[in-house]
């Protein structure tokens, strides 16, 4: 019920495409059609020159290129045929990259419309407004700290530093990196092949 | 030996009870018939799958020479199946849905459903999918005997039909009829 309506509708342009590949498939079908007879004259001429009757075997051949005269012929058909074909194909395919085109350019101007020059200019001066009003705030509230204050805070600051200075400087005792190539006891081969053992399980 | 697995010169598998004379006659008991029937449904499917054969005739059981040759008849143990027996097999498989009467109004030939015509059309959808001919215009000719070959190749036109009527019932196919004959479209739609 719902599928005749999901279809799409059937144009005068679909009928013609159809129309013409149901010639182009006729021409095929005559073709392989020549072929078949083709063959056969080839082996009557084949047969009766065997048999050594010469002059039936040319007229075989003469029929066989008569033919292969069509045969050409409806080559050159088809290759018309199929040309059209492809063009029409083509020229949809140009369409549809038409309409999709113009959808996007429709789309691109609905954009556009809301976002005109000089509203984004004026969204830009409005933001410039209100960087400059934050700004403000900021100064006022900076400046609401008193002199003293901000004595307080510098004296504060240095103390800090002192203490930063101040803090001992402990020696760390290292050891030092072995100077003799390691060597391997009894004890710790018994260990690596058990470390292999395990690896492989 | 003779109650053995046979491989045909080209490629099939039968199976043993193919060795078996009594399998090759209609038996008087249902019961056994039933089976061979059965039996013989399985190895006509498997070997038209094999063979890409799409029609069975109750014909190929009288002539030899055609391409059933292989299965209805079994020169090892000089067998062969016989037309009434043949025609019985086709009633069943028939009943069965596993192949129908074409044309239909006779019962001397069938279409073989070794792929229901459900599967058919997937088949189709897929090979149209996968070739870029969705929304293109396909003429039947087209689809069975395309330049390059495809599992649809030399499919028979009234099993194509009814492929094609699986896929508009579901709304991803469309028949265009035009005065020389019919063309179909495929949708990318439905599932």
């Amino acid at each position: 019920m719902g599928s005749s309506q999901s279809t799409q509708k059937i144009t005068a342009q679909d009928r013609a495409i159809l129309d013409l590949k149901l010639q182009r498939d006729k021409l095929k079908q005559y073709q392989k059609k020549i072929q078949g007879v083709l063959d056969r004259e080839q082996e009557i001429a084949k047969s009766h020159l065997a048999a050594g009757r010469k002059d039936r075997a040319v007229i075989a051949l003469r029929r066989r290129k008569y033919q292969q005269s069509l045969l050409l012929k409806t080559d050159g058909q088809l290759e018309n045929l199929e040309q059209l074909v492809s063009t029409i194909e083509f020229s949809l395919v140009e369409v549809s990259v038409l309409h999709g085109l113009k959808q996007g350019n429709e789309v691109l101007k609905e954009i556009h419309k809301e976002m005109s020059i000089e509203s984004v200019e004026k969204l830009m001066e409005e933001t410039q407004e209100a960087r400059e009003y934050q700004r403000e705030v900021g100064d006022l509230l900076a400046n609401q700290l008193t002199l003293d204050e901000e004595d307080a805070v510098q004296a504060e600051l240095r103390e800090l530093q002192a203490q930063a200075v101040r803090l001992p400087i402990v020696q760390v005792e290292l050891p030092s990196a072995p100077t003799t190539q390691p060597v391997v006891s009894e004890g710790d081969q018994c260990a690596v092949a058990l470390l292999h053992f395990l690896i492989r399980c | 030996m003779a109650h053995s697995p046979q491989t045909t010169p080209s490629g099939f598998l039968l199976p043993s009870i193919h060795s078996a004379p009594p399998f090759f006659t209609e038996q008087p008991n249902p019961n056994t018939q039933a089976q061979h029937t059965e039996q013989w449904t399985r190895i006509i499917l498997t070997y038209a799958r094999h063979k890409r054969l799409f029609v069975l005739r109750v014909e190929d059981a009288a002539v030899p020479g055609g391409d059933w040759d292989e299965v209805l008849r079994n020169e090892r143990i000089n067998r062969r199946m016989l037309p009434s027996h043949l025609s019985s097999i086709l009633a069943s498989m028939v009943s069965k849905n596993l192949a129908v009467y074409e044309p239909p109004k006779q019962i001397h030939a069938v279409l073989l459903y070794w792929r229901l015509p459900e599967e058919w059309a997937d088949v189709l959808h897929s090979w149209a999918t996968a070739t870029g001919q969705l929304n293109t215009i396909l003429t039947y000719y087209e689809i069975t005997d395309p330049p390059v070959p495809s599992p649809l190749s030399n499919m028979p036109l009234p099993l194509l039909r009814r492929a094609i009527n699986v896929l508009t019932r579901s709304g991803r196919a469309q028949i265009i009829g035009v005065a020389d004959g019919e063309g179909v479209r495929l949708f990318a739609g439905g599932k």
